[in-house]
């Protein structure tokens, strides 16, 4: 949304003190974001109003030559190109140096000169709406009226355009469609200034021009209140000719708003959704009591059928859904409410009589049509904040008000389904000052709440408040508390600290913390991978999808399944790291794993699990990897004290598929599993383009966290050593078991494995420690 | 184990078949053609199946309980110089380590949640736009990977409620993964990481959240800040604010430049009251953060896609 600071200040008065600078900041602070200011002081500068004092065609050419009086003494000489130039006409001259005012956002604004047009000399330029950035018209030059200006003045003098424009982030007004006019905006403004915000209360006047015939009158029915809580509607009757001829102040403003101006009715239905927030469309009148062959406009607001059609203004045909409100003729949809009028009621350069809608509806329903239909209009991202319906009737009536020089009231209508009384809310003035911890006195209060339109009685240490119509959104204290705290400036509360007690540990919290610093220490490269992972992924790992839960709305294909393991994403990301290329590298995750066979917990969501994967890799090594990735997990147990047996790896569970039974163990804590390590299928590492040298390990991390002991004894004793070799054919856990059963109170720890060629013994050295 | 030629034969079998397509009526070969190609895909596909497990069953047994390869070196660890932490999960740390020393419980979020956790808890009305499926991803079940750690806030309110009872205060930070359905590019993630505050005591006040936000990023950037405050909408706080600080000078931050840190607000009373608190006795305040702008800041980082993407060339610098 955009706001033209001029515009403001003409319903709120800014003390002289306050400069453009601190209202923006004081606006930023205590009402919305200020995305960005588009300053506009100097845009208009060096243009003029100018008569046209004499027209002369140039022969075989659409140009005239014309002497212009720019306010000084000599006449000035333009060749204008408009068809619509004509002598004695007020015109806008941009003078030669300055730059057209459409083009001063552009890399190059376009500096106008004095040049040579067809060898007439032509100084400036007469402007068009377009050059002048305030419309898209390109017919002709703009007119400006007698009454408003006299040649030689400046043009942003008269029509107030050296002016800032503030750009405002809709998001920050959610909750707030009253600030989606200029008047509600400065509603708020004088209530951050402090300052009483003077009302000007719409009333609908027909003053006697209802016509006394019946089928003006419109019949309105809305199927359900919840769609529709209150639907106006206003006929106007042509009875003389609308006058489109100067350029005015509204035009200006209608543009500074980021609109255009387009048709008188459009124009007065576009200035009123500016200026009161209230969305207003015209129907064609006959066109409308045509397309259902009815006496009268039998006005109808129901929910669209599925499949239903509608032509729209931009010619577009939608297939309507059943979420799609829709104004009906009879039972024949005319328009998409809220969102765009149809084309078979048009408003065109033919139309006589027309209906001025002006109406609510549901902000659920118009919010999934915008979506549904693409639809993101001025009009509509007003509905979808949830208006108050309490002036429709009058914002319709000041639309006939200022169309009234062609038409004049015929008939009206006005289907309310609201009883819009917001109920008064009980507040004591410590409630306020104990929840925002400031000392704010209670006449403060309560100017404050007043400013802004609320109604605050007094009764004794209680305020007994009822917020104006317009507010929707007021319902507890804490909404009134916000007002205030908000009104009077969140940066006047003083920050202070309270005192409490000390905080608890988090032991898995601390436990990735400990693991993150030991596998780090050890050479090895924390990662973090997404959360969801491919069908493609999880088949390349030999991952049931079944296992996993999977998303529907996902961004792609890519982010389908929420992973049951880390071990696909580890597999990833090394294939990845070995393209780049990085040599030799061991990555590790420590993140939530959710296999769908675990089942809900019991608050009744999926039960999870922290996982720590471990993935060493290297493009060139012919040893093997499963001893290095055994290495890297065992630290981790080491430093825990946690004690743990490799098994061979029978019945692993279903997250475990990716790892080749025989080159992997299950890794046991009593006759807990709780882990992995291994290397991987041949298939896996073929699908996922990765060297031989790749191992891998995964560990549950509760049952780890729940293992570990807290207890870190350090062996100061002092040994002898020395190291042991046995030719065996058994494995190196049953080789250890008898020379440990041999030497019961040694230390022993692993040397290498020798296999001389065509042997079926092994050589296995032990590093034996006797105290 | 599946007999691979068997698998060949059978297909060349309905290879043979298919060719007799050519003498059938021209209207039957439709249906028979589909026919046909299922066959052949499930055969090929059991061929694939059988070559991969042939594959797979082509390996060498080794020692699992040995600690190093047969005829080779033992392991070595890489050296300390090619470890690093990820930079997210290093700052997340730093993060909930000055929450802690600011007597803050640390508990970590959930990836996957419901509903009730995310939106019903947390006063949205029943058809905020938040909950379609515009911005938020669900599953089939209509589970919910959580856009915002706030989805912690009621288990976080019932889990310590008896701190109230004994007459201390709720202080936790909830640091966690979030998801939003969004498309990624440089300042835009799906995935991200954020870190929530509640805090709940007889006698609160919002002075005292501005306190504690202000006297974190004091601790966080090690200088006195400058704090500023926009008003915000959530429907789980009431008030709701935007918190700002001025850009501290080691980041390269002029007067005057502020940055958007986080939401906060006011625990809306319905959030307090689904969790059991009595709103009436009890207020409390909340605040949540995104964590990658802080790091990006930090470390001058353009790209908020390095964090996801295992880059060991990027991630090596952390060392």
């Amino acid at each position: 949304m955009k706001i033209s600071l001029n515009w403001l200040k003409k319903y709120v008065e800014i003390p002289e003190d306050v400069k453009n600078q601190d209202l923006i900041r004081l606006i930023g602070a205590r009402l919305v974001e200020v995305e960005g200011v588009i300053d506009e002081t100097h845009k208009y500068d060096k243009i003029y109003v100018v008569k046209v004092e004499s027209c002369e065609k140039i022969p075989d050419t659409h140009l005239t030559l014309c002497q212009i009086n720019v306010g000084k003494k000599d006449l000035v000489q333009v060749v204008c190109g408009a068809p619509n130039v004509r002598e004695g006409m007020l015109a806008a001259w941009i003078a030669p140096g300055a730059i057209v005012p459409a083009s001063v956002h552009e890399d190059a604004p376009f500096v106008i000169g004095e040049r040579k047009m067809r060898g007439y000399d032509s100084c400036g330029m007469l402007a068009g709406a377009d050059e002048l950035d305030l419309g898209d018209d390109h017919s002709g030059i703009v007119e400006i009226s007698p009454e408003a200006a006299k040649p030689g003045d400046s043009l942003a003098d008269i029509f107030e355009l050296s002016d800032l424009v503030l750009e405002i982030e809709n998001k920050s007004l959610t909750h707030r469609p009253d600030c989606f006019g200029i008047i509600g905006f400065a509603r708020e403004v004088a209530g951050i200034l402090g300052v009483k915000f003077v009302e000007q209360p719409l009333a609908f006047k027909t003053s006697g021009h209802v016509a006394d015939k019946a089928e003006f009158n419109p019949t309105v029915a809305i199927e359900k209140s919840e769609i529709c809580q209150r639907y106006s509607a206003v006929v106007l009757e042509k009875h003389g000719e609308m006058k489109q001829k100067y350029l005015t102040w509204q035009d200006t403003v209608i543009s500074k708003s980021g609109m255009k101006p387009i048709d008188p009715i459009v124009d007065a239905t576009n200035y009123l959704m500016l200026l009161y927030g209230q969305p207003l469309h015209a129907f064609d009148y006959d066109k409308f009591v045509k397309v259902s062959k009815t006496s009268r406009p039998e006005i109808k607001v129901r929910l669209a059928r599925d499949g239903e059609k509608i032509i729209l203004l931009d010619d577009t045909e939608v297939s309507l859904n059943e979420n799609d409100i829709v104004i009906c003729s009879g039972d024949v949809p005319v328009a998409l409410a809220g969102a765009m009028g149809g084309k078979s009621t048009m408003i065109d350069e033919n139309t006589k009589n027309i209906i001025i809608e002006a109406a609510t509806f549901s902000l659920y329903n118009l919010r999934k049509t915008q979506m549904a239909h693409g639809i993101f209009s001025e009009a509509i991202t007003r509905f979808t904040k949830g208006l108050s319906p309490y002036q429709t009737l009058g914002v319709a009536g000041k639309c006939a008000e200022m169309l009234s020089e062609g038409f004049k009231i015929a008939g009206m209508a006005d289907e309310n389904c609201c009883k819009n009384d917001n109920s008064e809310i009980m507040i004591g003035l410590s409630e306020i000052n104990g929840l925002l911890g400031t000392d704010y006195s209670k006449e403060l209060v309560i100017k404050t709440l007043e400013n802004v339109g609320f109604e605050v009685k007094d009764r004794k240490n209680l305020f007994k408040i009822t917020a104006p119509a317009w507010r929707m959104d007021i319902h507890i204290k804490e909404d009134i508390i916000e007002e205030v705290g908000r009104l009077l400036g969140y940066d006047n509360i003083s920050p202070v600290l309270p005192l409490h007690a000390t905080a608890g540990s988090n032991a898995m919290w601390e436990l990735k913390s400990n693991l993150r610093d030991l596998l780090v220490k050890y050479g090895a490269n924390e990662i973090l991978s997404y959360s969801f992972v491919s069908e493609r992924l999880l088949k390349n790992a030999s991952q049931d999808t079944a296992n996993s839960y999977r998303i529907v709305n996902s961004i792609s294909p890519e982010l389908m399944y929420v992973r049951q393991s880390l071990m696909p994403s580890l597999l990833e990301k090394a294939y990845k790291n070995e393209k780049l290329p990085v040599e030799k590298f061991a990555i590790f995750e420590m993140n939530k794993v959710y296999p769908k066979r675990f089942g809900l917990d019991s608050e009744k969501v999926p039960a999870e699990k922290m996982s720590l994967g471990i993935l060493v890799a290297e493009r060139k090594s012919n040893e093997t990897a499963f001893y290095k990735a055994k290495k890297y997990i065992a630290k981790v147990f080491e430093e825990l004290g946690v004690v743990v047996k490799y098994a061979p790896f029978v019945k692993p569970a279903p997250e475990m598929d990716s790892y080749d039974p025989k080159r992997a163990a299950l890794i046991y804590v009593g006759d807990e599993l709780i882990g992995v390590v291994g290397e991987f299928k041949k298939s896996v590492l073929h699908d996922f383009k990765l060297t031989a040298y790749t191992a891998g390990a995964e560990v549950d991390m509760n049952l780890l966290l729940e293992k570990a002991s807290r207890k870190k004894e350090i062996d100061l004793g002092v040994y002898k050593e020395e190291d042991l070799t046995v030719t065996t054919d058994k494995t190196y856990d049953e080789a250890l078991a008898e020379v440990q059963a041999k030497n019961p109170n040694a230390i022993i720890t692993p040397g290498t494995i020798y296999q001389a060629d065509g042997q079926k013994t092994r050589n296995i050295t032990f590093h034996i420690k006797i105290a | 184990m599946v007999d691979v030629d068997k698998l060949k034969q059978e297909l060349k079998k309905i290879n043979d078949e298919a060719a007799k397509i050519r003498e059938m009526a021209p209207e039957k070969r439709a249906e028979f053609g589909r026919m046909i190609n299922a066959k052949r895909n499930e055969v090929l596909g059991a061929i694939a199946e059988a070559e991969k497990a042939a594959i797979n069953e082509d390996s060498v047994a080794i020692d699992i309980t040995a600690w190093s390869g047969t005829n080779e070196p033992s392991p070595e660890f890489y050296p300390a110089e090619m470890g690093s932490a990820h930079p997210l999960m290093k700052e997340l740390d730093i993060v909930t380590s000055i929450y802690q020393m600011m007597g803050f419980d640390v508990v970590e979020s959930r990836q996957l949640d419901d509903e009730y956790h995310m939106f019903d808890t947390l006063n949205f009305p029943k058809e905020h736009p938040a909950r379609d499926g515009y911005d938020t991803f669900r599953t089939e079940e209509g589970l919910i990977p959580p856009a915002h750690t706030s989805t912690m806030q009621h288990r976080v309110l019932k889990q310590f409620k008896k701190n109230l009872d004994e007459g201390k205060a709720i202080s936790v930070v909830v640091p966690g993964r979030v998801f939003r359905n969004e498309d990624v590019d440089a300042t835009h993630e799906h995935t991200f990481y954020q870190c929530e505050g509640v805090y709940v005591s007889s006698d609160c006040t919002m002075g005292q959240m501005l306190g504690i936000l202000r006297e974190f990023f004091e601790k966080y950037y090690g200088q006195k800040l400058n704090i500023r405050t926009q008003p915000g909408y959530f429907p789980f706080t009431e008030p709701s604010l935007e918190f700002m600080i001025e850009k501290p000078r080691d980041l390269g931050g002029k007067k005057g430049d502020f940055l958007e840190m986080l939401g906060c607000g006011m625990i809306h009373p319905n959030v307090l009251k689904m969790a059991g608190i009595d709103p009436s006795k009890y207020h409390g305040f909340a605040w949540g953060g995104g964590i990658d702008r802080l790091v990006m800041l930090k470390y001058g980082l353009p790209d908020v896609r390095y964090f996801e993407s295992g880059n060991l060339k990027f991630l090596r610098k952390f060392n």
